[in-house]
């Protein structure tokens, strides 16, 4: 089936036919829910979370006028919904410091990643992130969101976003450098 | 860091696999959606000036009539008693009075407790339908 763009489904949403919702969920459940489960740690509580941001998109549908992207519009209710979870339960945020950053950190070569390794690599560095920087990983890579979009999302200043953003990218080569010197220990 | 570095990095990261929530994610979000939404239309077809409220209103509308009606011809009656029983005593005067006096304030007081209670049941109407469509 062709891929229509999300307007297209919004605006049949926004004229009664709520079954054009199920493209947009399916379309954005993968990282509305890696995003819930960083931040909760628990599948359930993720997937409950994930399905409440949902909702809440839909019941305030009516309210995104199409200036900015939905999905940047959808990854805020997301963002806002997981954090106040996170304060609601008194759980722990983690933005703070927990890896340390190497001075090498950015002459990581990822080419010599083995291919075949890969995914599990940086699923596993990801993983290691802080729930803030894991966000910001995502969006800015994966999702290619801007650095503006972004801000919006995470509610930081465009100024703080880049360097959130820097430090999060540093943190990561760390990591995965770290975890290339287990791989290679574990291989020799 | 260098720009062909970050071009790597997000290749790199678009091979990783994210989670995958369960298998009806989709389906179930789309029931709690037209849960939510029959849910709605019922409030919003549902009266919130319903029967009862109609009926206690015409109540007191008719006690109100009824007091009106009671207290004028208590006043009209008191004043033809003295023209017709002039020599009728004080006492009867007096015990005429007392006694439509007491009368007069029992439709009175069914009136203010059947306004209270219409008042009542009417903001418990409109914060129980308002508390179903905001939550």
């Amino acid at each position: 089936m062709e891929q229509k763009d999300d307007i297209y489904y919004i605006e049949k949403v926004k004229a009664g036919q709520t079954n054009y919702f199920s493209y947009i969920v399916e379309r954005y459940q993968d990282i509305v829910f890696s995003i819930a489960m960083k931040v909760l740690k628990n599948r359930e509580d993720a997937e409950e979370m994930a399905q409440e941001s949902f909702i809440k998109a839909y019941k305030s549908l009516h309210t995104f006028k199409g200036t900015a992207k939905f999905s940047t519009w959808l990854y805020r209710i997301t963002y806002n919904n997981c954090i106040s979870e996170v304060r609601k339960r008194k759980m722990h945020f983690a933005s703070t410091d927990d890896v340390q950053i190497a001075d090498e950190a950015e002459e990581m070569n990822l080419d010599g990643i083995p291919e075949e390794n890969r995914a599990q690599a940086i699923k596993a560095a990801m993983d290691k992130l802080p729930e803030d920087e894991y966000t910001l990983i995502l969006l800015y890579y994966f999702e290619e969101q801007s650095i503006e979009e972004i801000s919006k999302v995470t509610k930081l200043s465009e100024s703080n976003t880049k360097v959130k953003l820097f430090r999060a990218r540093k943190k990561l080569y760390t990591i995965l450098n770290e975890l290339m010197k287990d791989e290679l220990y574990t291989i020799l | 860091m260098n720009e062909l570095e970050d071009i790597k990095l997000k290749a790199f990261l678009q091979n990783m696999e994210l989670e995958k929530p369960g298998s009806g994610f989709t389906v179930q979000v789309m029931n709690k959606i037209f849960a939510e939404d029959s849910a709605l239309e019922q409030i919003k077809s549902e009266k919130i000036l319903g029967k009862g409220f109609w009926i206690i209103s015409i109540l007191f509308v008719v006690l109100l009539a009824a007091i009106f009606v009671v207290s004028n011809t208590g006043m009209q009656a008191d004043s033809q008693i003295g023209q017709l029983l002039p020599e009728a005593g004080q006492g009867l005067s007096e015990g005429y009075e007392s006694f439509f006096s007491k009368l007069g304030t029992l439709p009175l007081s069914i009136a203010g407790i059947t306004i209270g209670v219409s008042v009542l049941i009417f903001i418990d109407k409109i914060i129980s339908s308002n508390s179903k469509i905001f939550a």
